[in-house]
């Protein structure tokens, strides 16, 4: 195999490569605001069951992906009790369309965006947005304009976190999401490849450009966390 | 009316019980006591950071907090500029971002404080577009000042503000404060674990111990009371003498108190006016009569005016055109015979005096 027939993705591959891009980057966006929300929650307060709180929030990332995966198609098929409501209300059907595949990578990550941005919560001094109240600003003025921003690289890490593991999201994945050819995350298409004859020999440009993808998300997060530190050290 | 009326009793699940009341009617009015007295959470709840389970706070003639009554409004609307133990300034915003930050949000848009003015007169100009991690600790402090000034406050609250800077740092943050109260007349309560630092600044002192109130009186009676002389840590008993005139001969330098002279140890020509000398009331010893072929340089004569005795000391004011504290043993008080209007010398050693400006 030639470097041209290499730099050159067939239609299949191009359609995952895309559809594997949008469906992180819907996971990761719509993830985030929760994710800060929860995130600032469990910086900030204490209680009692607040362990229980947390390990609800914690679970996808310790089951196996295939049982959250199950859960979620009982809830969202047509007639499961989620999934009712969003077609007999909204007309909307989630299982087997891509937004499934969101919604699985969506659930699998949120525990990792979640852990990151309340790091980064909890490393704000909770006192500044003490002296922020004394200058006049309200709970939700102090939030925006002190702790969010202060916070702000654990929110990055945290969503290309989340992005990055719904990139390789596949176990839930596969267990709502249509897997179709030409509908199939790049996860998929390599394991529906591998099926085929010849498939182990085709999917290695896949295996390459997840690897790619990969380095590209850690790369961006090290070259804005630079970006930041700047004049905020000391 | 006061400009602050203060009643509080809470009890903390530690153990901790404060029952404290106060009324604020001066323009530098201290809160004063050991660490663990209950200062910081008198201002935490003046601030609206901490709810006591009864307290009544009145700013003005605006209840702020009143628990009998279900009044707690919340600490951005009580118009309080607070100056923390740390300078707590916002490290992503530069310190023009920081100083306009209350600027921006001030309730009241009538109150005369410029920004202009506030950097001239804290000396911060330079130091607008630098961000709060490239300055110094009194520099940070400096700007936590104007910062608290440009929210507009109707009182400011300062907890110990210079505990984290070192002494010649403090002494000339003392002298901001002091042109700050001058400039606005902006009344301000300030937590102190220092004499040193009650008497230079403060008209009226609020004494705290462990809770409670142990008096309230003008910094020369308050620090008069058994209470703040028998304390051995650093809120323990300082003298603080004013020098009117300094002169410099040779290598060695004097300063004038009433109309004696003062001689001090070898210094730097100070920059700034006025200058103090502050030292331990242990460092002098009393004379019936004047004694010569001593090392000690500094004789000065003046009158008993009162004597009180704590635990196993007695401490003397001796009236030397300033007051001055003196601390022998009850014994020595005796074989003395110190009582008030006693002639006396007082014998100091003038390395034993530290100069701060």
């Amino acid at each position: 195999m030639d470097l041209f027939s290499f730099a050159l993705l067939t239609p299949y591959e191009w359609s995952a490569l895309r559809l594997s891009f949008q469906v992180a980057v819907c996971a990761a966006l719509a993830g985030l605001p929760l994710a800060v929300a929860i995130g600032y929650f469990l910086a900030r307060t204490d209680f009692p069951g607040k362990w229980l709180l947390e390990a609800l929030i914690h679970l996808p990332l310790v089951l196996p992906p295939v049982v959250t995966g199950y859960l979620l198609l009982i809830l969202f098929a047509p007639r499961g009790p989620i999934g009712a409501v969003l077609s007999g209300v909204f007309g909307v059907k989630i299982v087997f369309t891509w937004w499934a595949a969101v919604l699985a990578s969506l659930v699998v990550s949120f525990p990792l965006m979640v852990r990151a941005i309340r790091l980064a919560f909890q490393g704000v001094d909770p006192r500044l947005e003490m002296a922020a109240r004394s200058l006049g600003a309200s709970r939700l003025g102090a939030f925006f304009s002190i702790s969010l921003p202060l916070a702000r690289r654990g929110l990055v890490a945290g969503w290309l976190l989340a992005f990055a593991r719904s990139l390789g999201e596949f176990g839930a994945t596969i267990m709502v999401s249509s897997n179709v050819q030409g509908q199939r995350t790049i996860p998929l298409e390599i394991y529906s490849l591998k099926s085929q004859t010849d498939g182990i020999e085709q999917c290695w440009r896949l295996v390459v450009l997840s690897i790619l993808l990969a380095c590209a998300a850690l790369a961006v997060s090290e070259l804005l966390e630079r970006k930041q530190s700047r004049h905020e050290s000391a | 009316m006061s400009r602050l009326s203060f009643q509080c009793e809470h009890r903390f699940s530690g153990g901790f019980a404060l029952d404290v009341a106060f009324d604020v009617d001066h323009p530098v009015t201290a809160l004063f006591g050991p660490s663990g007295s209950g200062k910081t959470s008198v201002l935490s709840v003046i601030g609206g950071f901490l709810r006591p389970q009864r307290a009544k706070v009145v700013l003005g003639e605006r209840t702020v907090l009143d628990t009998a009554a279900g009044i707690d409004v919340p600490p951005e609307r009580r118009q309080l500029g607070m100056v923390f133990q740390t300078h707590l300034l916002f490290p992503h915003l530069d310190v023009e971002a920081n100083l306009r930050y209350g600027q921006r949000r001030r309730q009241r848009k009538d109150r005369p404080i410029e920004f202009d003015r506030v950097v001239d007169v804290l000396e911060i100009a330079r130091l607008l577009k630098r961000y709060p991690g490239k300055l110094s600790g009194g520099e940070c402090q400096r700007v936590a000042l104007g910062r608290a000034l440009l929210s507009g406050p109707e009182m400011l609250l300062m907890d110990e503000p210079l505990a984290s800077l070192d002494a010649s740092l403090k002494a000339r943050i003392l002298a901001y404060l002091q042109r700050v109260v001058a400039e606005w007349h902006i009344p301000t309560l300030f937590v102190s674990h220092s004499q040193a630092e009650v008497r230079r600044v403060a008209d009226w002192v609020v004494v705290l111990q462990q809770g409670r109130v142990v008096t309230a009186a003008a910094p020369g009676e308050a620090l008069s009371r058994p209470e703040p002389l028998g304390w051995k840590n650093a809120a323990g008993p300082v003298n603080l003498l004013r020098l009117e005139e300094l002169a410099f001969r040779d290598d060695h330098a004097t300063g004038r108190v009433g109309d004696q002279l003062l001689y001090l140890p070898p210094m730097e020509r100070p920059s700034a006016s006025p200058v103090f000398v502050q030292f331990s009331p242990a460092d002098v010893t009393l004379g019936r009569q004047d004694v010569t072929g001593l090392s000690t340089r500094n004789h000065l004569r003046g009158r008993v005016c009162r004597l009180v005795e704590v635990d196993g000391a007695v401490f003397v004011a001796v009236d030397i055109g300033q007051i001055l504290w003196a601390e022998v043993t009850p014994d020595a008080a005796d074989e003395l015979d110190l009582k008030p209007g006693s002639e006396i010398v007082c014998l100091l050693k003038a390395h034993s005096l530290h100069v701060v400006e």
